[in-house]
């Protein structure tokens, strides 16, 4: 279930020049269907944690850009971390 | 529940921006989206928010310090339902996470890498990596946009467009012209790191561009229409009457592109240049000139 980029604005509580920005920066990458973006659950996620690092925490754009990309490796890390636990439990059995 | 001063790691008279830096520097170490890995954390981080909730807000805090509310707060904030954390480890794949952080292990030839290797592969609708190129454009291209063609390693090709006032170092994303994905996966997209080739006459500043111009001498005193290059085309422009070099005049609008609509503007430096060989008529005119003994040094310390 995707939403389209009004929807996505007002679930998220975002102005239109705000989400520009994040999409030009590629801190969203929503889908695409027929030229036209398509925004997941994740997207509505990550845009309140982009937020909540500007807001609450005080962090820049330049501090966002590094956060989100070391994040997305932690998140890459862990899904590896738990492919191999997968791997290594079905070896086991 | 704990006293929110205690929580905070506080003191009763702590100012506004004080509590709000406290804040700050618990919740970085504890969001729960910082510490995908950590369940002690998101407590903590509630416990950290709520207190903050309290003081953060000088009404609460004075009720609170007169006693009117307890610290479990009369009202609560709502808990934040879901952190993005949740979603980025969910099954249906996060489109977000990145292989970056272990595709060293994974080219080793062990049979640990073997095994990653494996899973990396096998993982259903996994989306295709994104492909990086490098490509240079004319400073002109850059401002009026442009299509060129790339040739990738393969022998394919890809037509990039230039948008208009790109700017040097810029990274287009071309949808799906990366990998191909495995399964129902996306490919992965283009990325395309810009370098804008300098321009011997043009540089650019934010929006705004700058040309040197050379003027003859007669059209520097007496003013006079002279045609300038813009990334445009050349346009006409009027130079006024007792322009010197160093005389900064404006074409609104001739710049680069801006984003949200409009443009910057060129703005157009004058030099004046004398005829480049010596002129008997030019010597002789200068010699009887009143004001030959005008002193442009005058007054300087230097």
């Amino acid at each position: 279930m995707t939403m389209t980029k009004q929807e996505f604005l007002r679930s998220a509580g975002l102005k239109v020049q705000v989400l520009e920005l994040w999409l030009e920066q590629r801190w969203l990458v929503p889908e695409e269907e027929a030229g036209e973006p398509r925004f997941r659950e994740i997207d509505i996620a990550r845009a309140r944690l982009i937020r909540q690092l500007s807001e609450d925490f005080g962090a820049n754009d330049a501090g966002i850009d590094v956060i989100l990309h070391l994040m997305d490796q932690l998140h890459g890390v862990r899904r590896a971390l738990a492919e191999l636990r997968e791997e290594a439990r079905r070896g086991r059995g | 529940m704990r006293n929110p001063y205690e929580v905070l790691g506080v003191g009763a008279t702590a100012s506004p921006a004080e509590i709000q830096s406290a804040y700050r520097k618990l919740a970085k170490k504890l969001h729960p989206d910082l510490n995908p890995g950590d369940k002690a954390a998101e407590e903590r981080f509630k416990e950290v928010a709520a207190a903050y909730d309290l003081l953060g807000d000088v009404d609460k805090r004075k009720r609170f310090d007169a006693g009117e509310i307890d610290a479990s707060g009369a009202e609560k904030p709502p808990p934040q339902q879901h952190y993005y954390r949740d979603y980025a480890a969910g099954n249906h794949g996060n489109p977000y996470a990145d292989a970056s952080g272990y595709a060293d292990f994974m080219d080793e030839d062990d049979p640990f890498a073997e095994m990653l290797r494996r899973s990396h592969h096998a993982r259903a609708n996994r989306r295709g990596q994104d492909l990086r190129y490098r490509l240079a454009v004319d400073f002109v291209d850059s401002i009026t946009g442009a299509t060129r063609r790339l040739t990738l390693p393969d022998g394919s090709t890809i037509d990039v467009t230039i948008p208009p006032g790109l700017v040097d170092g810029q990274t287009l994303r071309l949808k799906g012209k990366g990998a191909p994905g495995a399964g129902k996966g996306a490919p992965g997209d283009a990325l395309i790191e810009v370098e804008v080739r300098p321009d011997r006459r043009f540089t650019r500043e934010g929006d705004d561009i700058t040309i040197e111009v050379p003027v003859s001498l007669t059209e520097a005193v007496l003013g006079g229409e002279i045609r300038v290059p813009t990334a445009t085309g050349e346009v006409s422009m009027r130079v006024p009457k007792g322009a010197n070099t160093g005389t900064k005049l404006r074409l609104r609008g001739k710049g680069a592109p801006r984003r949200g609509g409009g443009h910057g503007d060129q703005f157009v430096r004058l030099r004046v240049v004398l005829p480049s060989a010596p002129d008997p008529e030019l010597e002789a005119f200068v010699a009887s000139w009143k004001g030959r003994d005008y002193d442009p040094r005058e007054g300087r310390t230097s």
